[in-house]
């Protein structure tokens, strides 16, 4: 199964970034219901289908441009995307195995990995990388292997180490983060970092989830959604960059939020690594825009009503208070009870 | 006591004698003497190492030295005429440090988070390391948008010294960086800004 890149898209300045009617149908919509909590929506990540569930790490049409767009802005500005704490280079090496393993067994025609003992040969047809480097010497490869596997792979990854019965942060790329900072986050433990998050300590979900995860064991990973919304098809949206992105979520209307706005899907496929027993977070985004969405009538009537009926603690969370009414005026017509 | 809804803030102790320690550094700032006095009382008898370190920077002015150097002449006591100061001297006690040190802090919010960063450089574990909180809720706190860190904030909104942005102080808390997280008070729409307010009130 061949996929038709789109290798010159933008995802800032001029948002040339558009979706075909193949990447919106193998989204992972992520709304199972008209109404929407957080829940403990953990599965097993097994192979299902041919969408973005087939693959342990998916790549879709976007995968050339968002690269590009990861590099833009990582040179932009270094140290604030990519972080790692010292003692997490065994980890690294854990993600950076697991990536290429996965890539290249995955998608044989554009990733391929040989392997003589710690000689490694990693070839990634689709960038026009083709690198021999010795397995666990940092000194063979021309970043961090953190760094080095993920400029080359679609979506945030995070790595948490497991430490008196919690996980930590221990290093991170993210140059699509939904408004946190990666430098100010490294270092936290489970309760510290979901620390904003409404609702989700109260409810019980946050302890029940750890204990979950600290069961997870290697080759038997799990996966989650989760979903924000956003204007504009931008990846970097850290808090560090708010003055730029912000002013856009004023400039919304029930006439043009069908283009402006984007549901954020993320796809959380979680790893427990062989020999640092850490825990990879991916966070694999997807963006549709509304109008994409209403290209499949039944997401957008479920959206609107999803919307309409969020919590406004999660409204505000997820920080788009000053959009929602636009965006549910603009989803209506999609929902014959409304219209009715 | 800070007991607020700020779910990533840390839980701090009360001093208290650590048992199992061969040696024990007591280092505080301000008003966190108070409780230094009273873990020293709690310690008499003890036949242990004990070294004193007092930083005399306060943001509400107050000062135990006097009442310290009275209670006990013959601790090791060193002087250190601010926070920064004090931090360095810790951190080049720590280096000689060796197993069975305890550490016990006293202070501000702010002087705790430095002072549990130069802890956590030298691996010193949870149970070997206690903080007792005093003084004022002022908040140390870092621009998201310049990296600037600002000491003693007690309002929701204030100037980044650093930007010159006006910034809002999330309740997000890092120990990595011992501060708070700030970030442009309006940048949805430049002049409309959150209400102003007292932190922690």
């Amino acid at each position: 199964m061949n996929i038709q890149f789109n290798p010159d898209e933008t995802y800032r300045d001029d948002y040339t970034f558009a979706n075909s009617p193949e990447t919106i149908a193998r989204a992972p919509f992520p709304f199972p219901d008209d109404d929407y909590m957080y829940s403990m929506n953990l599965e097993p990540h097994v192979s299902v289908g041919d969408g973005a569930f087939r693959a342990a790490f998916d790549i879709d049409e976007h995968y050339i441009s968002e690269c590009r767009d990861r590099a833009i802005t990582l040179e932009k500005d270094p140290g604030m995307h990519y972080v790692s704490a010292p003692h997490m280079m065994e980890a690294q090496w854990d993600l950076l195995e697991l990536i290429m393993e996965s890539y290249a067994r995955d998608y044989p025609q554009y990733f391929s990995l040989e392997r003589e003992g710690r000689q490694w040969h990693w070839t990634n047809r689709l960038l026009g990388i083709d690198d021999r480097f010795t397995f666990g010497d940092p000194a063979t490869l021309p970043y961090e292997p953190m760094e080095y596997v993920t400029r080359q792979a679609q979506g945030d990854w995070v790595l948490q180490e497991e430490r008196d019965g919690t996980l930590y942060w221990g290093a991170g790329i993210a140059t699509q983060r939904a408004d946190y900072s990666l430098r100010f986050n490294l270092g936290m433990s489970w309760e510290e970092f979901h620390g904003p998050v409404p609702l989700v300590k109260e409810i019980g979900m946050l302890d029940r989830a750890l204990k979950f995860l600290l069961r997870l064991r290697t080759g038997h990973p799990v996966r989650r959604l989760n979903w924000s919304l956003t204007v504009n098809p931008r990846l970097e949206v850290s808090a560090e960059s708010l003055p730029e992105w912000a002013p856009d979520r004023t400039i919304v209307t029930a006439e043009n939020a069908g283009k402006l706005v984007y549901l954020r899907i993320e796809l959380q496929p979680l790893h427990r690594l062989p020999r640092s027993n850490a825990i990879v977070f991916p966070i694999r985004t997807y963006l549709l825009s509304l109008e994409d969405i209403a290209t499949h009538p039944a997401w957008a009537r479920r959206m609107h009503r999803v919307l309409r009926d969020l919590n406004q603690q999660l409204v505000d969370y997820k920080g788009f208070s000053r959009y929602r009414d636009a965006a549910v005026e603009w989803l209506s017509q999609y929902d014959d009870e409304t219209k009715a | 006591m800070l007991i607020t809804g700020i779910k990533s803030r840390p839980v701090y102790d009360r001093l208290q004698p650590l048992p199992g320690g061969r040696r024990h550094i007591v280092a505080g700032q301000g008003s966190g003497g108070r409780a230094m006095l009273r873990l020293l009382d709690d310690m008499a008898g003890l036949d242990r190492p004990i070294t004193l370190l007092y930083s005399q920077e306060s943001f509400s002015g107050q000062d135990f030295l006097a009442q310290l150097q009275q209670a006990h002449p013959h601790l090791p006591l060193q002087v250190l005429a601010s926070n920064q100061a004090l931090i360095e001297a810790l951190k080049a006690l720590l280096i000689d440090a060796r197993m069975g040190t305890r550490l016990y802090l006293a202070g501000s919010e702010s002087f705790l988070g430095s002072a549990m960063q130069v802890a956590t450089h030298f691996d010193l574990n949870r149970d070997e390391v206690l903080r007792e909180h005093s003084g004022t809720l002022v908040r140390r706190v870092w621009c998201v948008h310049c990296d600037t860190y600002t000491e003693n904030v007690t309002q929701r909104l204030y100037d980044c010294p650093g930007c010159g942005l006006t910034l809002v102080v999330r309740d997000h808390y890092s120990r990595r960086l011992a501060a708070f997280q700030a970030v442009k008070a309006d940048a949805e729409v430049p002049g409309e800004l959150p209400p102003a307010e007292e932190l922690d009130t």
